[in-house]
């Protein structure tokens, strides 16, 4: 390439390069990537066709029963109605605007208040036992009561997803804080660091990967909530719609929750991935990562 | 002559307790007087306490007993008083290297425009401005040893503790950087104190080497060297006659600290 003249200082003239990123060799080892990461879709979705086939020719052939199961082309004909209808988009709204508001106000407070904690070696000491008894408790044991106290609007099961992702919050935040490695403490003593500086410069940035690995696992609790508050009581919502059309047995309407629910699932997940490169951009082999829903 | 010291420790003593509930004694009665415009070695067996004194003396650890006095000031549970560069890089891994560079600097409230001018020029004195947007997993080890020494020397402290700064460096870039650290403690007015593992180094750069016992370690010998401050140049101190002199009596201190069973 054009750009490999030599200017006297090679280290200047090689993060050129590697800035620019075009060189032959990097270009073949992106087309490499892209091949393989295509490869692992083919068989994906050739492993779902794979099973929808089966399974309807298996009701096709009467050797299950549609009533009890549903068939793919009966779930199809159900997911086409209620998308036109807008039955589904409503009821997917719902329940996504619940988790998502119930799991940001509980994974921020959560974090915030675990970080907190490590100013306070005596306060954390004093509140260790109820942080484990509260986190040893499923958090869908808590509905009726939050259902009761905030009705069976959407209000309830933003409460529900925001109590169950606090306590994980708290708990990852909390120990993030004590994995801080003491020498970089140091280091900061020793430029006359106040503790505020050490806590902003020092812990909040360490402890940041754990506290993104807790919305992992918050963004499934906080739906997992949601679907169960709308399970016992509520007007619209996935949940709700697949206990209503369970009890009328209408397997086509259930699957074509379930389904909708599984979309909803992996694209909140694939949110909480972008929004972790996004945050921790030094932690290297993320981004070459194959991008996996 | 009247000399102040700059760095003053007295009768310093240390122990940890280990995990057994056992009391180790680490520093034995230490007294060190280091004058300012000096710059001193200390130089010993591996584990005999070396950082540890360096601890105490930034503040970091409070010594069993004894006192320090550092600019005359008893540094009793203060610290920032000192430039210390450790033993570990501790580059944080979330920032850039100009960002890690500018640490001590936003520590110690300049502002944003200044504190990146600052850093950038030392960044450029020492050929990595290329790198002051890359992040500290991208770089060698010697890299990131120089990115720590500007990260300590950008702060402009009286007082410099260096501990083995030099020890993932080549041999060529040692050399080199013994020789700029030496002329900016002369030219600045600076006091060091340098621990190395490497005897030549500590003859080539230094006014005074303390030699230090095992452990429970105490000064075992001091010697008078000043030979870089004769030639103003660490390089050239290597080829003075005194040179192998001071080696093998250094030398056999240590080894037969080293040797002794016990
Ligand atoms: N915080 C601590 N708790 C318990 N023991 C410690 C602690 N810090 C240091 N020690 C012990 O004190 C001794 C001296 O440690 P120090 O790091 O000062 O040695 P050193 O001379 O710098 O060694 P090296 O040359 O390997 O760097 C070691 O045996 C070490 O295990
Ligand atoms: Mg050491």
């Amino acid at each position: 390439m054009a750009n490999t003249t030599t200017t006297g200082n090679t280290s200047v003239a090689s993060a050129h390069v590697a800035a620019k990123g075009k060189s032959e060799f990097v270009r073949k080892r992106q087309a490499a990537a892209v091949k393989a990461w295509l490869m692992v879709v083919f068989w994906r979705l050739a492993i779902i066709g794979a099973v929808l086939g089966i399974w309807e020719a298996l009701v096709r052939g009467g050797a299950i029963n549609a009533f009890l199961l549903g068939s793919p082309s009966a779930i199809a004909k159900m997911a086409v109605s209620m998308i036109s209808s807008g039955q589904l988009m409503e009821d997917a709204y719902a329940t996504v605007r619940a988790t998502v508001t119930g799991f940001g106000i509980g994974s921020a407070i959560g974090s915030l208040a675990g970080l907190l904690l490590w100013f306070s070696r005596t306060v954390s000491r004093i509140i260790d036992p109820f942080v484990v008894a509260l986190n040893g408790v499923p958090k869908i044991a808590l509905a009726p009561m939050i259902i009761i106290w905030f009705g069976s609007g959407i209000f309830s099961k933003i409460v529900l997803a925001a109590v169950s992702t606090f306590i994980v919050a708290l708990l990852s935040a909390y120990q993030a804080t004590h994995q801080i490695d003491d020498s970089q403490v140091n280091l900061m003593k020793s430029f006359g660091a106040s503790k505020m500086q050490i806590f902003s410069k020092i812990i909040v940035p360490s402890s940041l990967p754990w506290i993104i690995s807790a919305f992992r696992i918050n963004i499934g609790l906080a739906l997992v909530s949601v679907v169960g508050g709308e399970f016992i009581s509520s007007d619209k919502g996935l949940g709700h719609m697949i206990f209503v059309e369970g009890n009328l047995f209408n397997l086509p309407a259930v699957w074509v929750g379930v389904f909708t629910l599984m979309i909803v699932a992996a694209v909140l997940y694939a949110g909480v991935s972008m929004l972790e490169s996004r945050l921790l951009p030094w932690s290297e082999g993320k981004s070459s990562k194959s991008p996996s829903v | 002559m009247l000399t102040t010291s700059a760095i003053s420790v007295s009768n310093v003593t240390k122990s940890f307790v280990n995990a057994e509930g056992q009391e180790i004694a680490v520093l034995n009665d230490i007294t060190m007087d280091i004058q300012e415009r000096e710059f001193v070695s200390i130089v010993g067996p591996s584990g005999c306490g070396k950082s540890t004194i360096f601890n105490i003396i930034a503040g970091l650890l409070q010594p069993t007993s004894g006192s320090i006095t550092v600019g005359g000031a008893d540094i009793k549970q203060s610290t920032g008083h000192v430039g210390y560069m450790m033993q570990r890089d501790l580059l944080l891994p979330w920032r850039s290297i100009l960002d890690n560079v500018m640490l001590g600097l936003e520590v110690k409230g300049i502002g944003k425009k200044e504190r990146r001018d600052i850093a950038m020029s030392y960044l450029e004195r020492y050929h990595l401005e290329a790198f002051a947007g890359a992040y500290p997993s991208t770089l060698s080890g010697g890299m990131r040893q120089r990115v720590a020494l500007i990260r300590t020397l950008v702060t402009q402290p009286d007082i410099i503790l260096l501990d083995e700064p030099f020890s993932a460096l080549d041999y060529q870039t040692r050399l080199v950087l013994e020789d700029e650290i030496l002329s900016i403690l002369r030219d600045e007015g600076k006091t060091g104190v340098l621990i190395t593992h490497d005897i030549e180094e500590a003859i080539s750069v230094s006014d005074r080497i303390f030699v230090m016992s095992k452990r429970p370690t105490y000064v075992k010998k001091t010697y008078d060297i000043g030979l870089s401050a004769h030639y103003g140049s660490a390089m050239k101190a290597r080829s003075d006659v005194r040179f192998k002199g001071f080696f093998e009596d250094i030398w056999s201190e240590l080894d037969i600290q080293m040797g002794r069973v016990g």
